[in-house]
């Protein structure tokens, strides 16, 4: 039950790179797909991944070691776990509205789709199963959230260009996208002997 | 597949009751993506192209304003009327206004018959958008195809 | 303790807690308390509840901005300078503004909430503008498209507007329209009796307004109607006088022409082209006809573009820019200093625009109303 002796650094680029969140544990997949058609609103779901990732990482960090533990309720953390993300998801957007409206319209519409984005769940899970630090969880939700960030501007760039492209017209549109996740999975792939997450 | 909030707040827009009273759907009960991507492949098989049937379409309303709500015969191949009322319609990817028009285009030597607007053409043109199956604003590829053939 | 029921207790007030916070959240982000909205360098002084868009909170207020969208940023009508610093322009506003306007801190007023106090610039005439209860008074068909609609103003009783203004009729939410729906329609009465209200109204085929107004309309019903707005006036000048008209652009040529008749103001010559495709969507011909009966300086000249066989019809053929330039070139004194008033569709009014200034009227003497 005792913390993996990584340096919360270390773990910050293995969350980014080598276990992406995305292209490893291949979490997110719907608003990755959906979404990644078009780049500004790719950067917008992106950015407001990493904030809510970083956010609900260090609430439930504490909400696992200081209520959960304790009490021995781990059966719960999904239920509780998913209130919590959901909570932190209306505050930030009532916030966000209040001291930036510029950033509110970019970010807005997209903070309610991550409510029920499975990798912010995933991220929650992970830190909790790992029994990683305060720091390693902090670091590891904003790694994997720049990880997200990284991924779905790459596949945005890639779409860009593949629309341009004679595809088999059978392809166009979710089938060229998921074997391009996949191409851009196995590259990832090539990442993974170098760090270890836990 | 969930649709992207852009899609969400268009089709939206498009529902019966939204910026127009019919909706821009008709009968068809797909999701938008799914409408503009069978759109984009049939237009394709077709060899035709979004802009360029907007570019066509945009001629034909223009030169058939000059007769105001009368019929103006086209290149000696069609006949347009375009009728205008008061205001603009939004589009419902807010992006941009357009005259609340109603344009009559036929073909006068197989009697072929369109039914659009200046809103329709943007949706064609910029959204790839043909309008669900039973709006009477539908842009079938086919009737394009056989329309400017 | 059982289990079950620490498990119970722990999630139930974890979500009690959470709601909690997401409330006091809400209690402390979402208020902005008491505003004070300085409109016009301190002509007006409002004092109102922070929280909600600018055009909404001046409408509470008896400030009705002119907006056909109602709110939802797609028309970019509603339009205000703002004297004091409310943040930068966001992304729904740019597409609508020019950069002079950017310079200027003229905002939507529908996208920008009143969060502090805010000092604001609109025009004068937007006082005058009153929502008024009004009752249906008599619908009469004109042509198989086109209704008369007649309101009696109940509350205020009374609506000062000039001849050639709008005002904007609300249609209440009916079938699957599930929004009020805002639309301009220019008076077809005129200013002499106040209390009374007349538009021309005709039906746009799918129209959510037009349809709720020839369909489900009956006389004794109540509705709103906000107004009067508008720059479409007569001017006052010694110049002959070339009104244009089609389809629904009757309504400000018949207020103009009948409050002349009215106030007794007289212009050397007025001329009135009213065009329309064929006989069937011609109508208040008999009305001009007994005008120009009255009244020697005034000739009404209907034109049909695409007169049926059926029509019988003897009068001027030809679209209502041939048939003007027809007169201008064959009735009307060349020297004589000309103004025109022109309402009708878009391309009706560019080609007479053009028409009249190769005619040698110079552009600031052609008014219009152009339906936008």
């Amino acid at each position: 039950m005792n913390a993996p002796a990584l340096s919360p650094i270390v773990l910050l680029f293995a969350a980014v790179f080598t276990s992406n969140i995305l292209l490893s544990n291949f979490l997110g997949m719907c608003s990755f797909i959906s979404i990644s058609g078009n780049i500004k609103s790719s950067n917008g779901l992106g950015i407001a991944v990493i904030l809510v990732m970083t956010i609900s990482s260090a609430i439930n960090w504490f909400i696992d070691r200081f209520i959960m533990l304790p009490l021995g309720l781990g059966f719960l953390s999904f239920i509780v776990f998913i209130m919590v993300i959901a909570a932190t998801v209306q505050i930030l957007e009532m916030v966000i509205e209040r001291i930036s409206p510029a950033l509110y319209m970019a970010l807005g519409i997209f903070l309610p789709l991550i409510t029920v984005n499975c990798a912010i769940l995933g991220v929650v899970l992970f830190i909790q199963i790992r029994h990683y630090t305060f720091l390693q969880a902090l670091l590891f939700g904003f790694g994997s959230g720049v990880g997200w960030w990284l991924a779905i501007l790459a596949l945005a760039a890639i779409r860009a260009k593949v629309d341009k492209s004679p595809v088999p017209s059978g392809l166009k549109g979710p089938g060229i996208t998921l074997i391009t996740i996949g191409l851009m999975a196995m590259a990832f792939l090539g990442f993974s002997g170098m760090l270890a997450v836990q | 597949m969930k649709m992207s909030p852009e899609d969400k707040r268009a089709s939206e827009a498009m529902a019966p009751g939204g910026i127009s009273r019919e909706g821009f759907f008709g009968t068809d009960n797909r999701p938008l993506p799914d409408i503009v991507q069978a759109d984009e492949e049939e237009m394709r098989r077709r060899g035709l192209d979004f802009e360029d049937v907007a570019e066509m379409l945009r001629r034909l309303i223009k030169e058939g304003g000059r007769g105001f709500e009368s019929p103006v015969t086209v290149d000696g191949k069609w006949s347009v009327t375009v009728e205008e009322a008061r205001g603009l319609v939004p589009c419902p990817y807010r992006d941009g206004c357009y005259p609340k028009s109603r344009v009559v285009i036929v073909r006068l030597d197989n009697g072929l018959r369109l039914l659009t607007t200046d809103l329709a053409v943007h949706l064609c043109a910029v959204h790839h958008f043909l309008q669900g199956r039973g709006s009477p604003f539908r842009m079938e590829p086919e009737l394009l195809s056989q329309l400017f053939a | 303790m059982p289990l079950v029921i620490v498990a119970t207790l722990v999630v139930s007030s974890m979500s009690a807690v959470l709601a909690l916070v997401i409330v006091l959240v809400d209690l402390v982000v979402n208020n902005y308390g008491e505003v004070k909205i300085d409109v016009n360098d301190g002509a007006k002084t409002l004092t109102v509840k922070g929280g909600s868009s600018l055009l909404s909170t001046l409408g509470g207020e008896g400030i009705f901005i002119p907006s056909s969208c109602g709110g939802r940023a797609t028309c970019g009508v509603c339009k205000v300078r703002v004297a004091s610093d409310v943040g930068p322009h966001l992304p729904t506003e740019l597409p609508f503004m020019s950069g002079a306007e950017i310079k200027d801190n003229i905002r939507l007023s529908c996208q920008i909430k009143v969060k502090a106090d805010i000092k604001i610039v609109i025009p004068e005439e937007l006082f005058a503008i009153q929502r008024h209860r009004a009752r249906v008074a008599e619908i009469v068909d004109l042509t198989y498209d086109t209704k008369l609609i007649r309101f009696s103003l109940l509350e205020p009783a009374e609506m000062k507007f000039t001849s050639g203004q709008f005002a904007q009729i609300v249609v209440p939410p009916y079938e699957r329209v599930r929004e009020e729906t805002v639309r301009a329609y220019s008076f077809a009465s005129t200013p002499a009796r106040p209390n009374e209200v007349e538009f021309i109204v005709r039906l746009v085929p799918g129209g959510t307004a037009t349809t709720y107004l020839h369909k489900h309309l009956a006389v004794g019903q109540e509705l709103a109607v906000v107004g009067p707005m508008g720059e479409f006036r007569l001017h006052d000048n010694e110049a002959a006088m070339i009104c244009i008209a089609g389809g629904s652009g009757m309504a400000p040529i018949k207020s103009i022409l009948f409050d002349m008749r009215e106030r007794g103001i007289g212009k050397p010559a007025v001329w009135y082209f009213f065009g329309a495709v064929s006989k069937r969507d011609l109508y208040l011909v008999d009305l001009f006809r007994e005008l120009e009966a009255s009244w020697p300086s005034f000739h009404f000249v209907p034109a049909l573009s695409a007169p049926l066989p059926d029509d019988h019809w003897d009068g001027e053929t030809g679209l209502v820019t041939t048939v003007t330039k027809k007169y201008m070139d064959e009735k009307m004194d060349k020297s004589a200093p000309k103004e025109a008033y022109l309402c009708g569709s878009p391309g009706m009014i560019d080609a007479s625009v053009a028409l009249l200034k190769s005619e040698g009227i110079p552009e600031d003497k052609i008014y219009y109303d152009k339906f936008s």
